[in-house]
């Protein structure tokens, strides 16, 4: 589908390109140092990935919603583990390639330095951007077998705003108190705290691997559970009928 | 034998809005098709049909009642049984980015069709719905009438046992819809396919059912085979006779055969169970009588006067 889909390269290539552009240009404009410069753009480079790895995993009953084909695919003996783990694996895939892509970019264009977590710390931001993207892809898959088409957007929105509150391009210092409290229940702010570390920003919460990784198991839990309620629900209350209309 | 769909009691009613009161679309269903029927479900818009087709397939759950399809209750074994079935429905929508052939292997690959297999039997349904010549064509692309002929290849690329068919010539011309009617038969005949269908063209129903059930305000009105359903409503082939001057004075309500009638001037309307070993009869009666016959008048039952009779 995606070799048919010129959104598809434009998710892949030509956004990430333009987000790290802007982004790099402004850093050189501010003429920051280069750890100021790596936070930066290794949130810029978060939020890309996250979006085109969630977005296979939203895309696997999107596009059968599009094309009202959803009730063949449900007729078919697949299960929902076989939707998430194909579809999965495809965000996995992709989201890598935008990864490598944005990150070879910012260090030839920008100078950033990504090596200095080593490939151990890197390896683990990588997991936490994954876990996060599988969990934003379950509640958007969630919501779309709940209200169908309609909640396209909110889900997109949701995720962008989950962006934003764990601390994207700023540390999680700089927001208000309450929006803090938010922050703290959102496993990539631990993510990006315990990457950044390692170029000097202080650590505002204790252990973020053990809670950026705790958070994650329960909410891919309860997010796997809400998808196989909202699947049921679907199925009882005739969604799957009625979003193939 | 063991029936190959056995529904008993099968309920279903939703909301039409959030907190609003639930609307009945199915009530107290019971149904009963023997393996290789092609069983028609038949009823005005609104009736349930597509409801009880998708409880049936595995797509809705019911609200009361149970159904078993190839001896597989159709929620707690769906998984199995979705192996054993398919469906093609009315109104084709397939993924808009995928070619013809792409749209197959597809569907091929979600029931775990692979490697020369899969080839084969694309090859195949290719070839047996005359889609080689589109193979490489955009599903957006196409017409009502190939995407329809999509929508029926595809109901096959698991050799089902079990075929649901929504209204599958709705949308075809002519000539295809009866292409697509004689190949339904084909596989009934040649594989002993189950099938259940529902058309809203009775002609079609009459073509290939072997027994019709007939949905009325989400009940099952009535059920069986044309013949049967004939003898219980008291419903058969019309005979008119029209005299050249005046009926032939004989006691009609007796003649063999009648199960109604009707004199009107010089034309006397019957209604036969079967007109084809009742007309000589009849026939010789009224000569008997010594009436002379201007005009002999013969339209046999369809399936029509059932349908009317009972779902209005």
């Amino acid at each position: 589908m995606n070799r048919r889909n010129v959104f598809a390269v434009f998710e892949m290539l030509f956004w990430p390109a333009i987000g790290i552009f802007s982004v790099g240009l402004l850093t050189r404009f501010l003429n920051l140092t280069e750890e100021t410069v790596t936070f930066i753009l290794i949130g810029a480079i978060c939020m890309n990935t996250i979006q085109i790895a969630q977005l296979d995993l939203s895309y696997a009953l999107l596009y059968s919603v599009w094309s009202k084909s959803l009730k063949h695919e449900f007729i078919a003996p697949i299960r929902l583990g076989h939707i998430l783990l194909g579809a999965g694996l495809m965000g996995l895939i992709r989201g890598f390639l935008v990864f490598l892509v944005m990150a070879v970019m910012s260090v030839a264009f920008f100078d950033m330095e990504l090596s200095r977590p080593g490939a151990g710390g890197l390896a683990l931001l990588l997991a936490g951007m994954f876990i996060n993207a599988a969990i934003i892809g379950a509640v958007v898959l969630a919501l779309v077998l709940r209200f169908g088409q309609r909640a396209e957007v909110a889900a997109w929105a949701f995720s962008y705003l989950m962006l934003l509150l764990c601390g994207l391009y700023y540390p999680i210092s700089v927001l208000p108190a309450a929006v803090q409290v938010l922050a703290q229940f959102i496993p990539l702010t631990y993510f990006l705290e315990y990457f950044r570390h390692f170029y000097g920003f202080p650590l505002h919460f204790g252990r973020p691997l053990l809670y950026g990784f705790s958070l994650s198991v329960l909410y891919i839990l309860i997010s796997y559970a809400v998808l196989l309620f909202t699947l049921r629900s679907a199925f009882r209350r005739g969604i799957l009928l009625r979003l193939s209309e | 034998m063991q029936p190959a769909i056995f529904a008993e009691g099968i309920g279903k009613s939703y909301r039409e809005r959030m907190l609003g009161p639930r609307k009945a679309v199915l009530r107290e269903v019971d149904l009963e098709v023997i393996p290789g029927a092609i069983f028609g479900v038949l009823g005005p818009n609104g009736a349930g049909k597509t409801t009880l087709i998708s409880i049936l397939a595995t797509l809705l759950h019911p609200d009361t009642g149970a159904a078993r399809v190839l001896g597989l209750d159709v929620v707690k074994e769906a998984g199995k049984l979705r192996q054993r079935i398919n469906l093609a429905a009315a109104g084709a929508h397939f993924l808009w980015c995928l070619s013809v052939e792409e749209n197959l292997r597809f569907y091929g690959r979600l029931y775990g069709l692979g490697g020369r297999a899969l080839t084969a039997k694309v090859e195949g349904l290719l070839d047996l719905f005359q889609l080689r010549e589109q193979r490489r064509v955009l599903f957006e692309h196409l017409s009502t009438g190939l995407k329809q002929r999509l929508m029926l290849a595809k109901a096959l690329i698991n050799d089902p046992e079990l075929l649901f068919l929504d209204e599958p010539t709705s949308g075809l011309d002519q000539d295809m819809a009866q292409h697509i009617r004689e190949e339904i038969l084909r596989l009934n005949r040649k594989t002993g396919l189950t099938i259940l269908l529902t058309t809203h063209n009775l002609r079609e129903a009459e073509m290939l059912c072997s027994e019709v059930g007939f949905l009325k305000e989400g009940r099952l009105a009535a059920r069986g085979s044309i013949p049967d359903l004939q003898r219980r409503l008291g419903l058969g082939d019309h005979l008119s006779l029209i005299f050249r001057d005046s009926p032939a004075p004989l006691e009609y309500a007796r003649l063999p055969g009648v199960l109604a009638h009707r004199i009107q001037e010089a034309r006397v309307d019957l209604v036969l169970d079967r007109a084809e070993i009742r007309l000589a009869a009849i026939l010789e009666a009224v000569a008997h009588a010594g009436h002379e016959l201007a005009q002999v008048k013969v339209k046999p039952m369809d399936l029509e006067e059932i349908y009317r009779e009972v779902t209005h």
